[in-house]
């Protein structure tokens, strides 16, 4: 009994039944067809369920004979584990879209009944294996879509469905004209016969009859150019029927198109081609949308270009294992995203992307938007990250690199017009704000929740799950359950949480991962525990930063470069909401977004290039990497650039510092941006011993000092405190970076040394500026001064920051840039050692200026009253200072550790091997290099200061601020804002470009039939010149 | 004997097919561009009962007079003739459905040129 009623073949039963009776049962009584239609929606997607279940646990393919007889002279109908999987995730999202559009079906009878009739024939076009069937059943689903789309009313849609119509019905005439053609040549409509068969499927009619099916399928997943009636009726249908549209009969196509591919064999570079044709521009057309159903529909356009692009490339390399994984995964990623996004742009009715600012503090309705975006952008943890992980891995395996560049380049894209579209949800408006129902919720927030199971899914697939890297998610998602407490309550939970999962997840680190757990999560820590300082509820802000430190501690931990991909996309992704997170970051979260994303993907391209190489994802084994990893090597190392702020490429560094919260600020400069110095470090660590080159080396080199430069003087030019901070950050990175260039012993102990300097540091200070812009309300050094009576705990905090930074002695920071500089001298780098000196005299004149400014100087008469900074925030600066007295006092309780991490891995390449650093202490003496740097540093302020002397004269006004404004105009004569420029044209080049993409959809139905036509024309010539 | 008569259906066929596309893209009045839709779907419904046609066979039914051997070569191959039929009714409904959707864009705005339906773009 219950077999019978689990018969795939009931599918059709529910469908065609519940057709028929809902018209009958409407003239007896009007809610009937409303229960009809329900029970059998529910009814399909229980037996596809039902029957996946039976395919997964082990049941041979479900075969459905009808007629009574064998096939090819009757229709069969295959479940399998593909049809399984396609069919029920089409059925699910079919529910949800009911539920979505319930009012209106409820409404009318005839809707309820061809929305049963599409679900159903596109069930038949996942489930049939008879090529005449399934235009049957293509055309069934067609002709319902076109009736749902008549049902929308407004003049726009009924408009833009008959452009639909045109456009389909042309493809599907070729679909007929091609598999009559191509029943003449073989003699049989079974699609397994065929595909037994194909050889036979030769002469000009086969190739004819097979090049006009392909092309049917291919027109009907919407190619660029041929794709504007697509657009139009994800445009002005209502978001459910486009939910429809792009998800559920996209899916019905693209399956038959995966069903079919045996039989294109000759065509798969045609197709790949197509695909990634599509991908690309759709995405870039997508960058200038301003209707946010339009820009779904480019992005879901992309989205089967990819999926197009990925079957066919799998199938090319012959990667039949990888996919389920690939392909499977991005079908349901993309099915459940666009869907939810349609469900979810549906109830917040706001058709203007502008709009969406009145969703700002809705934090339910953000997360589910936040999720589906994530999961749409194939970003982690959702199905679509890994996927795209497998993808490159395969395509890079095959040493397609073209094929990786379009990949990476139309996702970032994609993520550009995405995440400019949540920045408007990051952006508040006071007026307009709108609640979207739980009700209307529903759909999209079950499509986030499915997104986040078939993620798990996804993550066991391609291998990668573990407890503790999906750790840092949990606990996030933990701590959003208590979101409703008081804001210092979930701080305390937050701090309990990181400490006890962080510790258990770096549990079993060894060697230098161990030492930047150590620095990392502590320091995090200490950092984290300033926001005791605020009372607010800062809704989502404590999750997250759980999420952030928690990944970090993951991120130490990888082993495989799939592990840390993962982990890095985390941190990206935790730290751009935190950013966007704070009220005026919201222009500054998206370009910090998309440099991240940029350095990912560079990151990406590299491990894939790496992996392709090496043969395996073990990051262990890039020390093993032969000459020919170089250019992997180079992509990592400039994707980990990009991520520390180098020169050129900083450009998203200071905004994002800068307009963050104060304390998420100091986490950021202090804790966050010693990952991307991590990557270096593990990168050229395992580099050098590598075959490969090391010319590369000094080029870094002379980037880190550029960057140490640039940053120093651009902080000298800054008047908000918070931004010349940021360039100090920036700075001071650079100094790391070169100190990693070294490549020697020395170099990497003192890299290490300037990280432990650098993050209490900036720690301090950062935390400091929060205090200071807590009591007075601005952040421009101008209008601070002479705070020195009200907050001296912040001012000594301060001073001894500033002392610690600018190397002078006795603190650490003098060790740090002693360290440096000889191993410097060591190296030869005397140029290098130069410039160096030079931006240590920069770094200590806006330090000065720092100190001066706000605490020296002139109180101003509206700050006597103010008090000290809270304790919330004193107590991690002095924890800090603290740990820079250790530093600095038992520099060998630091340094061993660092020396013995370092040591073990190298053989003969170093000069330093065997010794410890007490003995390269006393083996340098100290004091030449010193008091040369000293001379100089000296000697360079006695020019600047006769210089300011001479001019002073010519403008009479005293006081140290008249001492750096003296030289702002020649600061601004040297430092033209040529990165700002270089990118702003990057960025217009390609909306322009953007721009005369999309002026090919006019409108026309007629020019679209036109594409069309062009399209199968262009397929034709191409196809037949592959064959010949 | 001239030409069989399927050489002359398939030319038939594939000329209704062109005069069709020439249609949808000649005409701008959009009861013409639904003609040329169903001048395409006679032409391909002509081509594929051409296709089926064997030259001199008979009616496909296997009973005294013929026997299941002979059907394969003897009779006229059945199947395009069953998918036509299929194809007629789908066409059909297609057409039915297209006209509907003139008679609503007629309502909205009183004409039926394809050049005045424009309005989502870009």
């Amino acid at each position: 009994m219950v077999e019978a009623l689990t018969h795939p073949l009931n599918i059709f039963l529910f469908g065609l039944g519940g057709s028929f009776l809902i018209p009958l049962l409407y003239r007896i009584a009007k809610p009937l067809p409303a229960m009809i239609f329900v029970l059998a929606l529910v009814g399909i997607a229980a037996v596809s369920g039902v029957c996946l279940w039976a395919v997964y646990h082990g049941q041979p393919v479900l075969e459905s004979f009808t007629g009574g007889s064998a096939p090819p002279y009757s229709i069969n109908l295959r479940v399998g584990p593909w049809e399984g999987v396609c069919a029920f995730s089409v059925n699910v999202v079919a529910l949800l879209a009911a539920w979505h559009l319930w009012d209106r079906l409820r409404q009318n009878y005839a809707a309820q009944l061809l929305f049963l009739l599409l679900i159903m024939g596109v069930n038949g076009m996942v489930m049939t294996r008879d090529l005449f069937n399934l235009f049957v059943f293509l055309e069934i689903a067609s002709i319902a879509t076109y009736g749902l789309l008549g049902f929308d009313g407004t003049p726009a849609a009924l408009t833009a469905g008959f452009k639909y119509i045109l456009a389909t019905v042309l493809a599907s005439t070729f679909f007929l004209l091609g598999s009559a053609l191509l029943y003449h040549v073989i003699g049989t409509l079974n699609i397994d016969d065929m595909i037994v068969n194909r050889a036979l499927i030769a002469g000009p009619i086969g190739t004819t009859a097979l090049v006009l099916v392909l092309s049917c399928l291919i027109i009907e997943l919407k190619p660029f150019p041929a794709n504007g009636w697509g657009l139009d009726v994800y445009q002005s249908a209502s978001s459910g029927v486009a939910a429809l549209v792009s998800g559920v009969v996209s899916a019905g196509v693209f399956f038959a198109l995966f069903k079919l591919l045996p039989l294109f064999e000759n065509y798969l570079t045609l197709i790949a081609v197509s695909g990634g044709i599509t991908f690309l521009f759709s995405n870039l057309a997508g960058l200038r949308q301003t209707n946010v159903q339009r820009m779904l529909g480019y992005s879901s356009i992309a989205q089967m270009g990819l999926l197009t692009l990925a079957l066919a490339l799998m199938r090319q390399l012959g990667a039949e294992a990888s996919m389920p994984l690939v392909v499977g995964g991005l079908f349901v990623n993309h099915l459940l995203a666009k869907a939810g996004l349609f469900f979810l742009a549906g109830a917040v009715n706001r058709p203007r992307v502008d709009g969406w600012s009145a969703l700002a503090g809705r934090p339910l309705t953000m997360l589910i938007f936040a999720i589906l975006l994530i999961a749409i952008a194939g970003l982690p943890p959702f199905p679509g990250f890994w996927s795209k992980w497998e993808l490159v891995i395969r395509v890079a395996a095959a040493g397609h690199l073209g094929w990786i560049a379009v990949i990476l380049i139309g996702s970032l894209l994609e993520i550009a017009y995405m995440f400019r579209w949540f920045k408007q949800v990051t952006h508040t408006v006071e007026q307009g704000a709108i609640d979207v129902p739980p009700g209307h919720l529903l759909p999209a927030g079950l499509c986030a929740v499915l997104l986040s199971v078939s993620g798990y899914v996804a993550a066991n697939l391609s291998g990668a799950a573990s407890l503790w890297i999906f750790a840092p998610l949990g606990a996030a998602a933990f701590l959003c359950l208590f979101d409703w407490l008081p804001g210092r309550l979930k701080s305390f939970l937050m701090l309990i949480t990181v400490l006890v999962l962080g510790i258990w997840i770096v549990g079993p680190v060894e060697g230098i991962g161990r030492l930047f757990a150590l620095l990392l999560l502590s320091g995090g820590l200490v950092i984290a525990s300033a926001s005791f300082y605020r009372a607010d509820p800062r809704p989502g802000y404590y999750p997250l930063m759980a999420l952030l430190l928690l990944s970090i501690a993951a991120l130490l931990r990888t082993r495989t470069s799939l592990e840390f991909f993962f982990s890095w996309e985390m941190i990206t992704l935790s730290s751009y909401f935190l950013i966007a997170h704070a009220r005026g970051a919201y222009p500054h979260a998206l370009p910090f977004l998309l440099f991240s994303i940029a350095s990912a993907f560079c990151l990406l391209a590299g491990f894939a290039m790496a992996a392709a190489v090496n043969g395996t994802i073990d990051l262990s084994a890039f020390g093993a990497a032969g000459k020919d990893a170089w250019p992997a090597f180079v992509l990592l190392a400039v994707g980990f650039l990009i991520k520390a702020g180098a020169a050129g490429v900083h450009i998203w560094l200071p905004g994002a510092y800068a307009e963050a919260d104060d304390d998420l600020s100091a986490m950021l400069s202090a804790v966050v941006s010693k990952v991307a110095i991590f990557g270096l470090f593990s990168i050229t660590y395992l580099a050098i011993r590598s075959d490969i080159g090391l010319d590369m080396a000094h080029v870094m080199g002379w980037i880190g000092l550029l960057t140490t430069l640039l940053g120093a003087a651009m902080a000298l030019r800054q008047t908000d405190i918070k931004r010349m901070l940021a360039y100090s950050s920036m700075s001071q990175l650079g100094y790391i970076v070169t100190a990693i260039a070294l490549m020697s012993h020395l170099g990497w102990v003192t890299a290490f040394y300037l990280v432990a300097n650098h993050l209490m540091v900036k720690g301090i200070l950062f935390l400091a500026v929060a205090g200071v812009i807590l009591r007075t309300g601005t952040r421009l050094l101008e209008e601070n001064g002479g705070l020195v009576r009200n907050m001296p705990f912040t001012f000594a905090a301060v001073a001894t920051a500033l002392i610690s930074m600018s190397g002078l002695p006795p603190l650490a920071g003098f060790g740090g840039k002693w360290l440096l500089l000889s191993a410097m001298v060591e190296k030869g780098w005397y140029g290098l050692a130069a410039l160096a000196v030079l931006a240590t005299f920069g770094g200590f004149l806006y330090m000065f200026r720092l100190a001066y400014t706000v605490f020296l100087g002139e109180r101003k008469a509206r700050f006597n009253a103010i008090a000290e900074a809270p304790l919330a925030l004193l107590v991690p600066q002095y924890v800090l200072i603290v740990a820079i007295f250790t530093l600095t006092f038992f520099p060998k309780l630091f340094m061993d550790p660092v020396s013995a991490a370092i040591d073990p891995a190298f053989a003969s390449t170093l000069v330093w091997d065997g010794m410890s650093l007490e003995t390269i202490y006393g083996y340098w003496n100290p004091i030449p290099v010193m008091a040369i740097t000293v001379a100089i540093a000296m000697a360079l302020f006695f020019v600047v200061w006769l210089r300011y002397i001479y001019g002073y004269r010519r403008a009479p006004t005293t006081g140290v601020t008249v001492f750096y404004a003296f030289y702002q105009p020649v600061l601004s004569r040297l430092l033209r804002p040529v990165a700002i420029a270089f990118w702003r044209g990057i960025s217009d080049l390609t909306l322009s470009a953007a721009g005369s993409v999309r002026k090919t959809y006019t409108g026309d139905g007629q020019t679209y039939c036109l594409y069309v036509l062009w399209y199968v024309i262009a397929i034709y010539v191409t196809g037949t010149l592959i064959r010949s | 004997m001239g030409l069989p008569i399927s050489q002359i259906l398939l030319v038939t066929g594939f000329c209704l097919i062109l005069i069709g596309l020439a249609g949808i893209l000649v005409h701008r009045n959009i009861l013409r561009i639904i003609i040329g839709f169903s001048l395409i779907d006679t032409g391909i419904h002509v081509v594929m009962v051409a296709t089926g046609y064997v030259t001199g066979g008979t009616a496909p039914i296997i009973d005294a007079a013929m026997d299941k051997a002979d059907g394969a070569t003897n009779a006229v191959d059945p199947i395009p003739s069953a998918l036509v039929v299929t194809a007629i009714v789908i066409g059909f409904s297609v057409t039915a459905i297209m006209l509907s959707f003139a008679i609503r864009l007629y309502d909205a705005r009183k004409t039926l040129d394809i050049g005045a339906f424009t309005e989502s773009k870009w």
